[in-house]
């Protein structure tokens, strides 16, 4: 059938468009894959959008790699009409380096620094400790 | 049961961490009216406790990520503004605009071209459309008095003949004489008619008698 009236017909009142992540059908299997999405604030997470800016896959693939796509023209174009992005998007952009780094994934990394090194004291005194004993 | 504020006012909260949402409680799955848990009775809401060294240095590095988004978005705005206005004003939209004029005339004046030509051809059509017209149209008429002088002349004979007829019509003064006559002369149409076409007046009764 064809739809003479526009795409998007529906007008907001106060809304504003967003950049997320919205999930791409495959509703019945385990496996998660975002479309990194320019919508409407007002919408569902996965229903229509304006226009579709990239993609991610959370799971990594044989390489061990998790593949990110990027549309940066459009993506500079909706951020100048006055685009928000959501706090995920904003650190997948600032890890790939779009945006400054957020804040947040600096921490987080430090927090998990700190772990590690803790860790690394921890196992090598267990491993004197049993060396001496 | 708690629920976002957006809309409100600008609060400035010292020591709340930069980036925390606002949120207020608001009615959920229970009344006003109902008793709190036995478990929730004696509890006191304290919120989670904040370091305030990560809390500045966290502070900080958002106030900075801020600033630099803000750049961004405004740099993103004035080059969307930029490209826009290339194209609409532009050098090159220029030389669009005059290529496309010029298409545009070339185009016009070869229809202007196509036009007079299929007038001409139009006009040689129609006149020797209506030439034929015109033929037929005498044709037409020259038939119609032929017709009607045959008519005529049909209608002519038509009456003579009744003229001629009229004259042994039977009419008040010939009646009495044409009576006698007919009762003097009586007729027998009996006849019989063969399939080679001989025609026999005689009757069978008369053909009997005769024969004996």
């Amino acid at each position: 059938m064809v739809h003479l009236s526009s795409f998007l017909l529906k007008t907001y009142h106060g809304g504003h468009i967003v950049i997320r992540l919205a999930m791409a059908g495959h509703k019945q299997s385990n496996r998660p894959f975002y479309r990194i999405v320019a919508a409407y604030n007002k919408r569902a997470r996965d229903s229509k959008y304006i226009e579709q800016l990239g993609s991610y896959d959370p799971l990594p693939n044989i390489y061990n790699e998790k593949l990110v796509s990027i549309n940066s023209g459009r993506i500079k174009y909706w951020m100048g009409c006055g685009a928000h992005s959501t706090k995920p998007v904003a650190k997948l952009l600032g890890l790939a380096g779009f945006f400054p780094l957020h804040p947040m994934t600096v921490t987080e990394t430090e927090f998990h620094r700190a772990l590690a090194e803790l860790a690394e004291e921890a196992a090598p005194e267990d491993g004197v400790k049993q060396q001496q004993l | 049961m708690f629920q976002v504020i957006t809309r409100s006012t600008p609060v400035i909260r010292l020591l709340a961490p930069r980036g925390a949402v606002l949120v207020e409680a608001v009615r959920g799955r229970k009344t006003r009216t109902d008793p709190k848990a036995k478990s929730k009775e004696g509890r006191i809401k304290t919120p989670p406790p904040v370091d305030p060294v990560e809390m500045v240095v966290l502070r900080e590095r958002f106030t900075e990520y801020d600033l630099i988004m803000r750049a961004l978005r405004l740099e993103f705005k004035e080059e969307m503004l930029r490209k826009r206005y290339e194209e609409e004003v532009g050098s090159l939209a220029e030389e669009r605009a005059k290529q496309e004029a010029e298409e545009h005339r070339s185009l016009m004046t070869w229809n202007q071209e196509e036009n007079l030509r299929m007038l001409k051809i139009r006009e040689l059509r129609v006149q020797k459309e209506v030439e034929a017209a015109e033929v037929k149209k005498t044709e037409a008429a020259i038939l119609r008095e032929q017709a009607m002088e045959s008519f005529v002349k049909e209608k002519g004979e038509e009456i003579m003949r009744i003229q001629e007829e009229a004259k042994s019509f039977i009419n008040l003064e010939n009646l009495d004489q044409r009576i006698e006559e007919a009762l003097d002369n009586p007729k027998n149409y009996n006849f019989a008619i063969d399939k080679d076409g001989r025609v026999v007046k005689r009757t069978v009764l008369q053909c009997r008698l005769l024969q004996t």
